[in-house]
């Protein structure tokens, strides 16, 4: 009588014990970038010591003394411009794809544009942004990210425009709507959710980008990816300031990244996968 | 003009302007002897650099190194994510928060990833052979044998997330009727995750697949972060290479060149993909 419900005990508890201990695999190397930030720069290179006299002279020197907060400002400019135009041009398109049923060969040519490897358009921006001028600048990396950022976005919004229901539009178009207008007024706040999951998603994908901004920018326009690469070359390291500039690339993504998980699963499907 | 094309056409006309068109430069490059050093004086090549690359031994080791990447990542990420998203679907105490800490690694610039376990495995004051010289275990993670490895467990560590994050949303979608059915007639969990689970999830199972492989394919920024291609040639990958070979040496032909025998891979790939979606119409997916 006792056996199964011990039996059934002793899985749970090998199933939350696998568990913590993947969580433990995730979360070690934050704890230690954390307390190698927070460490005297005499301490840094000693792995095994844990307690320490916790000091703040990394972060004082990377936040005040390095360009790393104008490194911040140029991917905040460069990720928020590159949604801002990414939605405003993918999500009317969304919206057609779902509902014209201009159909499968649109959607695959939306999914195939967002798979396309940055290596083979890289080469040719390059060539064009240099003959425009635009190298070293935010535009240039702009325009680099739209091609990363566009298509996803677009993709991400056809599955929400799917869910949803035609007698939403065809109702406000009883009332007098054109069907545009049913687009901006009735169907643009319903899946507003969406356009704040894909507007996230797009911003962490232009933020996260090394490969684009390594080859586009320099000096005045490098992007935090491109600033963060930089602390470990062959001169030399500095771990403590490298391990700050990691967190502050780190943290603002993860705490956006837990609001939008819901709507990634609904969204990276991209109508795939109906939940 | 439509609705409809109105409503598209602002997206082709930028997605025209920013890779079309680049994409048609490129295949113009790929076709001609086009270095950065020269830009004036470009000569064309026809199918010389395709046929220079397909010989080139680097290029093949690069691709050999990116397909084993590949390979190695996807599976390991594939087994290890369908069994945490099994297992947090079984868990009783604080699901959610698991599942949030378990899918964080996927939203971090991998740059960061890259240099944070280079960082933690380096052999002089990395934590982790710190603790594992203490237990007697000498490991050279980033040596000629173990580089591409360590890349991979690098890789495994950030993108099985992923994973985990598709097969919830897989096996959230699965009918209860036939599960249920399998527990009343006593069914063993294996039985029924071999013969239930495991089909019904066969789709969702290749499109995570080849989404995760495509994008694996594009691996940069940890080789950039830790080997720059070494020890020797051990850890060249294909993006590595073609940047190596556009922006370091300037031989931009060769470059677009090969970046086309990429995409070539890439878009056999992404029609299989697209033949599995459509094979079965209606269902998921």
């Amino acid at each position: 009588m006792t056996g199964r419900p011990l039996r059934y005990r002793a899985s749970q508890f090998a199933v939350e014990l696998t568990v913590a201990v993947a969580i433990a695999i995730v979360l070690f190397p934050f704890v230690f970038i954390l307390a190698t930030s927070l460490k005297p720069p005499h301490q840094v290179a000693e792995p095994g010591v844990w307690w320490f006299e916790a000091s703040f002279a990394n972060w004082a020197a990377v936040l005040l003394h390095s360009d790393v907060p104008a490194n911040i400002l140029n991917s905040l400019i460069v990720s928020l411009a590159t949604v801002a135009i990414a939605l405003l041009v993918g999500c009317p398109a969304a919206y057609s794809f779902s509902r014209f049923k201009a159909g499968g060969p649109a959607r695959f040519t939306i999914l195939s544009a967002s798979m396309m490897p940055p290596v083979i358009l890289i080469l040719p921006l390059f060539l064009v942004f240099y003959h425009l001028g635009l190298l070293d600048t935010l535009a240039g990396v702009v325009v680099a990210h739209l091609t990363l950022v566009m298509p996803v976005v677009t993709w991400f919004l056809i599955g929400f425009f799917d869910d949803v229901p035609r007698e939403l539009e065809e109702q406000a178009m009883i009332d007098g709507c054109t069907q545009f207008q049913a687009f901006v007024r009735v169907i643009l706040p319903t899946v507003r959710p969406g356009l704040a999951g894909a507007g996230v998603f797009g911003f962490v994908l232009s933020w996260n980008d090394l490969f684009y901004a390594l080859i586009l920018t320099g000096g005045e326009s490098r992007t935090l990816p491109v600033a963060i690469a930089g602390f470990w070359t062959f001169r030399g390291i500095d771990m403590g300031k490298m391990a700050v500039a990691i967190l502050l690339a780190v943290v603002p993504v993860l705490i956006v990244s837990f609001f939008i998980q819901k709507h990634l699963i609904r969204g990276l499907g991209g109508g795939a996968i109906k939940s | 003009m439509h609705l409809r094309f109105r409503l598209i056409l602002p997206l082709a006309a930028v997605l025209a302007a920013i890779m079309v068109y680049p994409l048609a430069f490129s295949g113009w490059i790929s076709v001609h002897d086009y270095r950065l050093d020269r830009i004036d004086d470009v000569a064309f090549e026809g199918i010389g650099n395709y046929a220079f690359i397909l010989t080139n031994p680097p290029f093949w080791n690069a691709l050999t190194n990116t397909v084993v990447f590949v390979f190695g990542a996807v599976s390991i990420e594939l087994a290890l994510g369908l069994g945490l998203a099994l297992l947090l679907r079984r868990m009783v105490h604080l699901p959610n928060t698991a599942r949030a800490i378990l899918l964080a690694p996927m939203f971090i610039t991998p740059i960061a990833v890259g240099l944070m376990f280079r960082f933690l495995l380096n052999s002089e004051f990395g934590v982790i052979p710190h603790y594992l010289a203490a237990l007697g275990i000498e490991v050279d993670w980033f040596g000629p044998d173990l580089a591409l490895f360590s890349l991979i467990l690098i890789d495994v560590w950030q993108w099985t997330p992923f994973m985990v994050l598709m097969f919830l949303a897989g096996l959230e979608a699965l009918p209860k009727a036939p599960f249920e059915a399998a527990r009343v007639d006593g069914a063993s969990s294996w039985l029924t995750f071999r013969h239930l689970t495991l089909p019904m999830l066969r789709s969702v199972i290749l499109v995570a697949l080849i989404i995760r492989a495509l994008d694996a394919f594009k691996v940069f920024e940890y080789v950039y972060a830790i080997t720059r291609g070494g020890p020797g040639d051990s850890t060249e990958t294909i993006l590595f290479y073609i940047y190596k070979t556009g922006f370091r040496f300037f031989r931009l032909g060769e470059a677009a060149s090969m970046a086309f025998v990429l995409v070539a891979v890439v878009l056999v790939l992404v029609i299989a993909l697209y033949v599995a979606m459509r094979r079965r119409p209606g269902q998921a997916p």
